[in-house]
């Protein structure tokens, strides 16, 4: 069974006219690692807030169709049941610092706090989730005090403390610095690769091609295309999306190297191979 | 990061003592002679306070709290030492100035007040972790709305004052005088407050967002991380306590109906 389903979506913000996600279907199995692409005001970030109910239950405004995730209907539902369910992280670390607790520690606790987790298991999962994104060392420290990379870490870990099923990152690396962003994508490896479905909006076009499942490219509210990374990376008209291809698909583009596939490679290891391909041919 | 708290951790006897405990002492100290009617047991409490907070190594942060109430205090002595309306007998005269005894005695009971309600309170809040104060009063039934507003102070109060000195440099580096006399700095006031009353709104919603997320209106029943340390000695203070202002109750209403 899918573990997202969403049908017809539509949505449009209180006192706006436009349709800030028009008609929008798809399907998201469990264990899946989704990125979603889309130049600015292309509907990425409200796509991601309508999983867990804060389309429509935090902004209001116009809804249309359903999202089901497993058995619940988020319209039906409320953002405190979805929030043990799926997980958002954003842009801003230092937002999603709760302000109200002193130590990191503390800081995780908060959620599991509020959904009344007894007090053995949320220690428990406390130290996995620390030990999951390698932050142990900053445990007894002031949230405030830590680099942009780090906070970003500590909200990470904040939401898998409570166990969601889903995480959803929206531009969780763009306020940091290369090792940042670095530290942030192998967390959320560790993470797809414990079985948890994961969906991620990124401008970081190379990362997305090299760690994703699969690939949604939005457009003005539209869902343009959802396939694997090689297929949406290798339209011929994504400039038209606002969207550049990685940088090996460029390449490949223009020397005309396909896959087997009629795809272009998205990778630097897909381009290696299709290169040494291509030599032993000539050599021989 | 600054901290705007008075508490400091110093591994003191009261440190580990539950945050009620400390607020009964308030109690106590502030309505026993109260209900007892005699001045001396203010003077008891204040000499109780005062050696609650030396023994707690907390008396050098106390010393500007004392500094404060010294000019009520002063106030106090010069206004009721000249002007008590009941004042009949001079004490003292200087040049032109009459000083009281009636005018006199009745300062030195306000002084004993403002010193009796500073030292109690100053007993708690040197001593308390502000969260674990806040954390006890949700776990009697206070909303834990209303405790995240209180805890998120601490730190989103200095947090506005860093955004505060981060725009007010930008601004300075773009040539905008912010210092000389008052009417450049009232001139300099505007472009300062409004970036950060828009940011700080921004950030609101944002967080808003963040709580929402961790399930912060969640109508399940919460836990807590921070056991509830409710020890044998704190049962044992929180009964004499109890005791002694359930005694002198009783010792006032017995003196009433003689």
């Amino acid at each position: 069974m899918s573990k997202i389903t969403v049908t017809n979506l539509k949505y449009k913000y209180p006192h706006r006219d436009n349709l800030a996600l028009n008609n929008i279907s798809f399907e998201i199995q469990p264990g899946e690692f989704i990125g979603i692409v889309g130049e600015n005001n292309s509907g990425k970030s409200t796509l991601c807030q309508s999983i867990i109910g804060l389309v429509p239950h935090f902004y209001k405004g116009g809804y249309g169709g359903s999202v089901i995730i497993d058995d619940i209907e988020v319209y039906k539902s409320d953002i405190s049941t979805l929030c043990k369910k799926v997980g958002l992280i954003f842009q801003n670390p230092f937002n999603q610092v709760t302000g109200s607790k002193e130590t990191v520690f503390e800081e995780i606790a908060f959620g599991l706090e509020n959904i009344g987790i007894p007090r053995d298991e949320m220690i428990e999962r406390i130290n996995f989730s620390m030990k999951l994104l390698d932050i142990e060392q900053y445990k007894d420290r002031n949230p405030f005090d830590l680099s942009g990379g780090q906070m970003q870490r500590v909200a990470i870990a904040s939401i898998i403390a409570m166990k969601p099923e889903i995480i959803i990152l929206d531009e969780p690396t763009s306020q940091l610095d290369p090792a940042g962003s670095e530290e942030v994508f192998q967390a959320v490896t560790k993470l797809s690769n414990e079985g948890i479905t994961i969906i991620m909006v990124e401008h970081k076009i190379e990362k997305i091609a090299a760690y994703c499942d699969k690939v949604m490219l939005m457009h003005k509210g539209e869902l343009i295309k959802f396939d694997t990374p090689s297929e949406v990376f290798s339209l011929d008209n994504l400039s038209d999306y606002g969207i550049n291809p990685p940088i090996f698909t460029s390449i490949c583009k223009k020397l005309n190297l396909r896959k087997d596939d009629n795809n272009y490679p998205v990778t630097i290891e897909e381009t290696l191979q299709l290169l040494k391909k291509e030599r032993s041919y000539e050599q021989n | 990061m600054k901290s705007i708290t008075l508490y400091e951790y110093k591994n003191s006897f009261l440190n580990h003592i539950d945050p009620f405990c400390k607020l009964l002492y308030i109690l106590a100290a502030l309505s026993i002679p109260l209900i007892l009617g005699v001045s001396v047991t203010k003077l008891i409490f204040i000499a109780i306070s005062i050696f609650l907070i030396i023994s707690n190594k907390v008396f050098k942060k106390v010393i500007p709290l004392f500094t404060f109430s010294a000019i009520i205090i002063l106030t106090a002595i010069i206004i009721q030492g000249l002007f008590y309306s009941n004042n009949k007998h001079i004490i003292l005269q200087l040049g032109p100035l009459k000083f009281y005894k009636e005018g006199l005695l009745f300062a030195y009971h306000i002084a004993l007040n403002v010193l009796n309600i500073l030292l109690s309170f100053a007993v708690l809040i040197f001593t308390t972790k502000p969260t674990d104060l806040i954390d006890s009063f949700v776990r009697v039934g206070f909303s834990p709305r209303f405790g995240y507003v209180l805890s998120s102070v601490f730190q989103i109060i200095p947090q506005m004052s860093e955004t505060m000195s981060t725009i007010s440099d930008a601004q300075k580096s773009r040539g905008m005088e912010s210092e000389g006399n008052l009417f450049t700095r009232i001139k300099a006031f505007f472009p300062l407050i409004s970036p950060v009353i828009t940011s700080s709104l921004i950030n609101t919603r944002e967080r808003a967002i963040a709580l929402e997320v961790r399930g912060f209106n969640s109508t399940t029943k919460k836990t807590f991380l921070n056991q509830q340390t409710r020890t044998r000695k704190d049962k044992i203070i929180n009964i004499i306590l109890l005791l002694l202002i359930i005694l002198s109750s009783i010792w006032r209403i017995i003196t009433c109906l003689k």
